[in-house]
């Protein structure tokens, strides 16, 4: 091969090698649960454990996630249709104000329901006690609902904008009215686009710890971070999450299948795009009304709720450092997950199999709830610490330094492996409007590799990438039982500060942690909002 | 623009591309452009065309062969030249605008310096777009995102021009308003240009010259009238369009057919032979003891196709000017036209 021909392949494969990194990253937890889980010796906790706190567990955590996902389906849908296809007051706004709920924690908003609607609370004492008290299973998957329906609402939104019209229309001329045709035309099409929304909603919930364990719904994750937390057993952990696992990776797999069949219900739906209803004067407030309420329920009381309640506190002496945890963590993993997504995104433009691979591998580590990597993680660390501790005691006569404790890289390391899979399928998105041709054409110009990477590449994906690593920035801020796990001694982050208060009934302190989160996680999601909702409407070859 | 650029040549010869576990898309091409001609490059899906005009571009690298203009190599043996550094303008099937782009900064991308802009709205206007300087690509029309990709591509004011089906994404009359547009400024530029194509009636109304394209090679070139009346094969022929292929034997200095002997004067008495026949060169005369009898009669705007037989069973196309009063049952004598008539090898 002549130099120049060396140097034109030079960046497709060092993008391979990031992609097979990026893999690495977030499959080896999943791995290294299932090799503890297998090799691990038998104890009688899991034995124990089955025959009495298991049962509660797999219940509970059925119960929420149905709940869950009815209550986000049900939001998600009426809300994406009304914004894809009517008319009413605000509508360009609700598009994407909706989608900001996502920057609350469900645990955060299980805080400040939870405080309102107990006995005591202003609820409570407003309706004179009649108000149910949010709580348990039902009130759980309640506060799910509320902050995880923007995933439906998206897809659902995106979903009824692209449809085409042709359908609808031939169901009315074969003598359908508008909800029957509605019913059997648009509803089924959007289906599959609906099933995965509802699978990500799913998903979170069963990874979910504080806000289960809050309301008092002990689900399977609670169970994963008592048998380490409490009886420090790592092979049971492993072996519970299995459990954990093995359900979220049949959840996952519906998620993949359901967006694959969605792109193909969409294939041929860009030609026509429907026409918006113009609803009545009535029917568009009531319209607008129907998307304040979820947006007023997840976002606002919450935050006003918990604003009241840090008024009239006392700022906790940890909360600076953790916040300054928090922001470098969630900075840190943002980047590095932007990274590892762009660079498999650029690997996939190979169409090798060794980069598709990869990336079906990293997009693994999304289905991991995050104490199962957490899990994976103290498992990797000290089999290796086990590796090179005796190596390193003969040759330099002193205890290696333990890899476990006192390093946030092994948290930033569990972030990854659970979120960079989130950065990539943005990036291939971003990077999918970069044709080749486009490349063809800049070079033909006369702009050099770097100079078309610049010029053509970067203006185009820039928006989208940092709105992928903006979008892992928010879940890292969010994040709390993997970093429950993994964090060294005295390390606190807002999420761990706010669970901690909170769990010691000491609400008045927790507020202005659990209100920080989603204040600081605002801003990012706004961009987010605003780049998912503009690269929509007027990209029409995307 | 200047005449410097477009004075040399630019000639292939023996061009390879191998993609892997495939069949070779290039399995050593010649080919030669004239300098301020229209060369049209015609060949069937997967023939390679494509393929050729990357290669040229310097966005494919060749596994063998070589390409030059006049007496700068661009590609041969260990020199593949980047593509930035070809000055070859290109026109892309999809037309790959930039969608971050106005129209202005499309057709500026390709120039540098202080003029930059000032040429870039010289190429617009010479194309009636000067007022859609700031619309983006997403807010022009398929026409004029095609008129826009040309102008970008002859901006720079390139040694070659390559256009990938220019027109493929396009409505059939828009097609032909804008050929003869793109015709019309590629002479004007007095550019050297490779056009794409596999529809024979646009490559024989754009192209001073023709080059038939086929698995990788490219089979056959000349002038479009002279290639249309004398291919050399049976696949050259078919890719110009419709054609009745005749097995026969040359007996007596002449290839006997159902539809009469031809004149062979090429070929050794005793050789199986083809004969060509376009649908034109059958002229039909209406006589009651015929050896053929109409069989179908079709209506194609500009002529008339009819379907004929004979006793045994043959049946052959031919095309007919308007009117006739030909009709099915009709028994005909036919002459062939040996103009429209070639004799191939075997």
């Amino acid at each position: 091969m002549t130099p120049a021909a060396r140097q034109g392949g030079r960046l497709p494969d060092r993008a391979t090698a990031l992609a097979i990194l990026a893999a690495l990253v977030c499959a080896a937890p999943v791995f290294a649960v299932a090799w503890i889980a297998v090799t691990g010796e038998t104890g009688d906790y899991l034995a124990h454990l089955a025959r009495t706190r298991l049962p509660v567990y797999l219940v509970n955590s059925a119960l929420v996630a149905a709940i869950a996902a009815g209550g986000a389906g049900l939001i998600g849908t009426v809300l994406g249709w009304l914004v894809a296809r009517t008319e009413f007051p605000g509508r360009a706004l609700f598009s994407w104000v909706l989608i900001l709920p996502l920057a609350v924690p469900a645990y955060v908003a299980a805080y400040a329901w939870l405080d309102l609607s107990q006995a005591g609370g202003p609820l409570h004492a407003a309706t004179a006690g009649l108000f149910p008290t949010v709580r348990g299973a039902w009130g759980a998957g309640l506060m799910f609902a509320l902050v995880l329906y923007p995933y439906v609402y998206l897809l659902a939104r995106d979903t009824f904008t692209g449809q085409s019209a042709d359908a609808y229309n031939a169901a009315r001329t074969l003598g359908a009215g508008p909800f029957s045709a509605f019913a059997r035309t648009s509803l089924p099409m959007a289906r599959p686009a609906l099933a995965a929304g509802l699978a990500l909603v799913i998903m979170e919930s069963l990874a979910d710890y504080g806000t289960v364990s809050y309301l008092g719904a002990p689900t399977l994750s609670i169970g994963l971070v008592r048998a380490w937390s409490g009886a420090g057993s790592l092979v049971d952990a492993a072996r519970l999450s299995l459990i954990l696992v093995a359900v979220a990776l049949i959840v996952f797999g519906l998620e993949r299948a359901q967006r694959s069949r969605a792109r193909s219900h969409a294939a041929s739906g860009r030609h026509r795009p429907a026409p918006r209803f113009h609803l009545s004067r009535t029917q568009g407030l009531a319209a607008a009304l129907a998307c304040l309420i979820p947006l007023a329920l997840g976002l606002i009381v919450p935050l006003a709720r918990l604003g009241w309640l840090a008024l009239n506190e006392q700022p906790a002496p940890n909360l600076l450092p953790a916040s300054w945890h928090s922001l470098t963590l969630a900075a840190i993993s943002a980047v590095l997950a932007a990274g590892l997504g762009l660079s498999t995104a650029y690997a996939l433009r190979g169409r090798t199999f060794i980069a598709t691979a990869s990336a079906r591998a990293a997009g693994l580590g999304y289905a991991v709830p995050g104490a199962v990597a957490a899990v994976g993680v103290i498992a990797i660390l000290s089999g290796t610490q086990a590796l090179i501790d005796p190596a390193w005691q003969s040759v330099t006569g002193e205890v290696f330094p333990v890899l476990l404790t006192g390093a946030a890289a092994a948290l930033i390391f569990a972030y990854l492996s659970r979120f960079a899979a989130a950065a990539i399928g943005p990036s291939e998105a971003a990077l999918a409007r970069v044709t080749p041709a486009l490349d063809g054409a800049a070079r033909t110009l006369g702009a050099t590799r770097g100079e078309t990477v610049r010029r053509v590449h970067w203006p185009l994906i820039a928006a989208g990438i940092t709105s992928a690593g903006l979008l892992v920035f928010v879940e890292v801020l969010k994040e709390l039982p993997a970093t429950m796990i993994l964090r060294p001694f005295n390390y606190d982050t807002l999420a761990i500060i706010a669970h901690n208060y909170a769990s010691d009934e000491r609400l008045g302190e927790a507020a202005l942690p659990s209100l920080l989160i989603p204040l600081v996680a605002l801003l990012p999601m706004i961009f987010v909002a605003r780049y998912l909702s503009r690269a929509r409407s007027s990209s029409g070859q995307v | 623009m200047t005449d410097t650029h477009t004075r040399r040549g630019l000639s292939i010869r023996g061009a390879q591309r191998r993609y892997v576990k495939e069949t070779a898309a290039l399995a050593g091409a010649d080919l030669d452009l004239e300098p301020g001609r229209i060369t049209a490059l015609l060949g069937p899906s997967g023939s390679g065309k494509s393929t050729l005009l990357r290669a040229i571009a310097g966005l494919e690298r060749l596994d063998g062969g070589e390409i030059r203009l006049g007496d700068t190599v661009w590609a041969g043996p260990g020199r593949h030249l980047a593509p930035e550094r070809r000055r070859v303008g290109m026109v892309f099937q999809d037309y790959a605008l930039f969608p971050h782009l106005d129209a202005l900064a499309n057709v500026a991308f390709g120039l540098k310096g202080p003029d930059a802009r000032t040429i870039a709205m010289a190429q617009l206007e010479a194309a009636e777009l000067g007022h859609k300087a700031k619309a983006f690509p997403h807010e022009l029309s398929g026409g004029e995102q095609q008129r826009v990709a040309l102008a970008r591509a002859l901006a720079p004011a390139p040694a070659i021009v390559l256009l990938d089906e220019p027109f493929s994404g396009l409505d059939r009359r828009l097609r032909q308003e804008l050929r003869e547009r793109t015709v019309d400024t590629l002479r004007r530029a007095g550019a050297t240009a490779l056009m794409v194509t596999h529809d024979a009636d646009e490559a024989m109304a754009v192209a001073d010259a023709l080059a038939l394209m086929d698995q990788g090679r490219v089979i056959q070139t000349g002038a479009p009238e002279h290639v249309w009346t004398h291919p050399h094969s049976v696949t050259a022929a078919r890719l110009l369009g419709d054609i009745e292929v005749i097995e026969a034997f040359i007996k007596a200095g002449a290839a006997g057919t159902p539809l009469g002997p031809v004149a062979t004067p090429d070929f050794k008495n005793g050789c199986t032979v083809y004969v060509l026949v376009r649908p034109q060169a059958i002229r039909l005369t209406p006589s009651a003891d015929g050896a053929f009898t109409v069989t179908r009669r079709r209506s194609a705007g500009t002529h008339l196709a009819f379907t004929i037989a004979n006793a045994e069973g043959q049946s052959f196309t031919t095309h007919t000017p308007v009117p006739s009063t030909l009709a099915v049952g009709d028994r005909v004598d036919v002459e062939l036209d040996e103009a429209f008539v070639t004799v191939v090898g075997a």
